[in-house]
């Protein structure tokens, strides 16, 4: 299933969207089928699939390092392709990495060797509103949903216009700060960009990102009233503790499943 | 002032820094426009950073070279030891007016985290600057300077730990602290309005170069040279005789010999790296390339957009002179004219002595001096040895 689907779907049912956040990385791919599957039976609804930069300036410690890593033990584009295959059998996949990396395959080219290999999505977080008319048209054409991502201290206004030019989600970030760090100054308050969203593009998901790290910070983003989460670093800290799949299923569904008992 | 330069430029950022860059776009357009800044600017520009700086004949240089005369743009007497001070007041002001009361900036040789936290102290701004740990074990004595000025430096140990990884930090720092903080970029790099905003700062240097060499010798120069790391003090000598007959050369950092260097318009390809479409030494999944050069300012793998676009238009030509050409200069420059230059114009200051020996003694050669070479002792008698 392709991902906008799958989630505009899944939001119909009125079930609470999850897309979890895995680094591409050569040493992983192995163990990569049967983690995508325990994700999805913890109750993933869709997966970003990361591609390692080096320069991944919206990062925090815990996933630049994870991409420093991955691209010391030469994971390279092909390791990309051959993951997306793996993933997009299990659950309907989106890629998220920086501009330049697909730049260098060439818009048409990269985004066209990316749906080949089932991908339906791409995120792209230093991609800003301005930039992004030339990969609106280049998604559209292969065929793959372009996600834009909007942040705290827009106007309403510019989140209108972000939610209308975006499509399979919206990524909602949820506070100042790279990914996984702690927000220092406090919560934003959330629902007036949310509600902004809204109005722009009542069929758009959206989905709230950055600092979800356990049941408490789920919930506390579902009521901001978005959709669904994406979950990045903790999900990254977990695999680093204990890389089985079985594992990594249990500590989803211990944040996003059905409370135990 | 264009967002881009040709297809070069652009501003690929995290949307957090989105609402940052417009306030700071209009700011300074706004600050442009108001005679109070201006006069401010220029006020401070002269009583605290000593402009107009000289140009001087480099008469035993240009004997050495036995063919054009060769002239000294001497930015290195700029208060602070270079060029960066033009810029980091620049900004300062820009960040006062915008209410911001903390800096943060990037910093390579040093050079630029030291005019930070000059403008810093002077402006009453908290200041702090990321540093790559590698860059703070050879420029030593400018880590030190910082400090003394009240400014926090903060090693990076990401990376290479050189001024790449330096400015990834400070970004991450901007994106976390972006309603109370101006990130104070150092070179001509970045997303817009950075690169027109540096440039604009840095122009005065071209623009004293203009009239100083008509009044020096009658008329523009035939050819002026700049190094390039990021680009700041070579836009700034370029842009204002863009549009003269005057030629324009960048020199790039190529390193030791057989290295990749770190010559992003010679030796790189087009991409982004911190925010803009430029030139980036890259490999071919788009990983951007550890540099290696013997000056830390040089040290890096991007380059400022309009110089990507100078080049592509042909109005600019971009060589590579490696480490030891310029630790020539260097002590050419110093026994020759008793000056010593930092690491970074050595670089030009070779290209320079190269080009004046091809052409007749009728054509004048302008070198900018981005700095002073105190900052580069230890590395210099280092490579001695």
């Amino acid at each position: 299933m392709r991902l906008a689907d799958a989630l505009a779907d899944a939001r119909s049912a009125r079930r609470r969207l999850v897309v979890p956040y895995l680094l591409v990385d050569r040493r992983r791919l192995g163990r990569l089928r049967g983690t995508v599957e325990a994700l999805r039976d913890a109750g993933a609804t869709a997966l970003e699939l990361g591609f390692p930069f080096s320069d991944p300036i919206a990062d925090g410690p815990v996933l630049a390092g994870a991409a420093d890593q991955a691209l010391a033990h030469g994971t390279d584009w092909r390791d990309l392709l051959a993951a997306a295959r793996i993933a997009s059998r299990s659950l309907p996949t989106a890629v998220m990495t920086y501009a330049n990396p697909v730049l260098r395959h060439t818009l048409p080219a990269g985004l066209a060797a990316l749906a080949r290999s089932g991908v339906s999505g791409l995120i792209v977080p230093d991609l800003s509103l301005e930039e992004s008319g030339p990969w609106r048209s280049a998604s559209h054409r292969a065929d793959l949903a372009l996600v834009l991502l909007a942040a705290p201290g827009a106007t309403p206004v510019r989140i209108a216009a972000i939610a209308r030019a975006s499509r399979g989600f919206l990524y909602l970030v949820s506070y100042y700060g790279t990914t996984g760090s702690a927000a220092s100054t406090g919560t934003p308050d959330l629902a007036p960009l949310v509600r902004a969203a809204r109005e722009a593009a009542p069929a758009l998901p959206v989905l709230l990102g950055f600092g979800i790290r356990d049941r408490g910070s789920a919930e506390r983003a579902l009521r901001t009233g978005v959709d669904g989460v994406v979950i990045g670093t903790a999900l990254e800290e977990a695999i680093q503790r204990d890389p089985r799949p079985a594992a990594v299923g249990r500590w989803l569904a211990s944040v996003v499943g059905p409370r135990a008992g | 002032m264009p967002r881009r330069y040709g297809p070069f430029g652009g501003s690929f950022v995290p949307e957090t820094l989105v609402p940052a860059l417009h306030e700071l776009d209009r700011a300074w357009r706004e600050a442009r426009r108001d005679p109070e800044f201006r006069r401010e600017l220029r006020r401070l520009s002269e009583t605290l950073g000593g402009r107009p700086t000289p140009l001087y004949f480099a008469r035993n240089l240009t004997r050495r070279a036995r063919g054009a005369e060769i002239w000294l743009k001497r930015e290195d007497l700029v208060h602070g030891g270079a060029h960066k001070f033009n810029n980091a007041l620049g900004q300062g002001l820009l960040a006062r007016r915008m209410g911001k009361p903390r800096l943060i900036a990037e910093t390579g040789a040093g050079q630029h985290g030291v005019a930070t936290a000059m403008i810093g102290a002077t402006l009453g701004l908290d200041t702090e600057v990321y540093m790559g740990s590698v860059d703070m074990e050879r420029q030593k004595p400018n880590v030190e300077r910082m400090r003394l000025l009240g400014a926090k430096v903060i090693p990076v140990t990401t990376g290479a730990r050189t001024l790449k990884d330096a400015i990834n930090a400070a970004l991450r720092d901007w994106i976390a602290n972006v309603r109370t903080t101006h990130y104070l970029l150092g070179s001509a790099v970045g997303p817009y309005p950075f690169p027109a905003i540096v440039a604009d700062f840095q122009s005065v240097i071209g623009r004293e170069i203009r009239t100083q060499s008509v009044r020096a010798f009658g008329r523009l120069p035939d050819l002026v040279v700049a190094c390039v790391g990021g680009g700041s003090n070579a836009i700034g000598t370029f842009r204002p005789l863009l549009r003269t007959k005057v030629e324009l050369l960048g020199v790039e950092a190529g390193g030791p010999r057989g290295s990749k260097g770190a010559g992003s318009l010679t030796s790189g390809s087009p991409g982004v790296l911190h925010g803009s479409f430029s030139y980036v030494l890259q490999d071919q999944d788009g990983q951007v390339s550890d540099t290696e050069s013997i000056s830390a300012g040089l040290d890096y793998a991007g380059v400022g957009p309009e110089h990507a676009w100078l080049k592509e238009s042909g109005r600019a030509r971009y060589i590579a002179v490696h480490d030891t050409d310029a630790l020539r200069a260097f002590h050419w420059l110093a026994r020759d004219e008793g000056i010593l230059p930092a690491l970074e114009p050595s670089h030009a200051l070779f290209a320079a002595v190269a080009e004046a020996r091809k052409r007749p003694s009728t054509q004048h050669v302008v070198v900018t001096l981005s700095g002073r070479g105190d900052k580069d002792l230890g590395v210099v008698l280092g490579a001695a040895r």
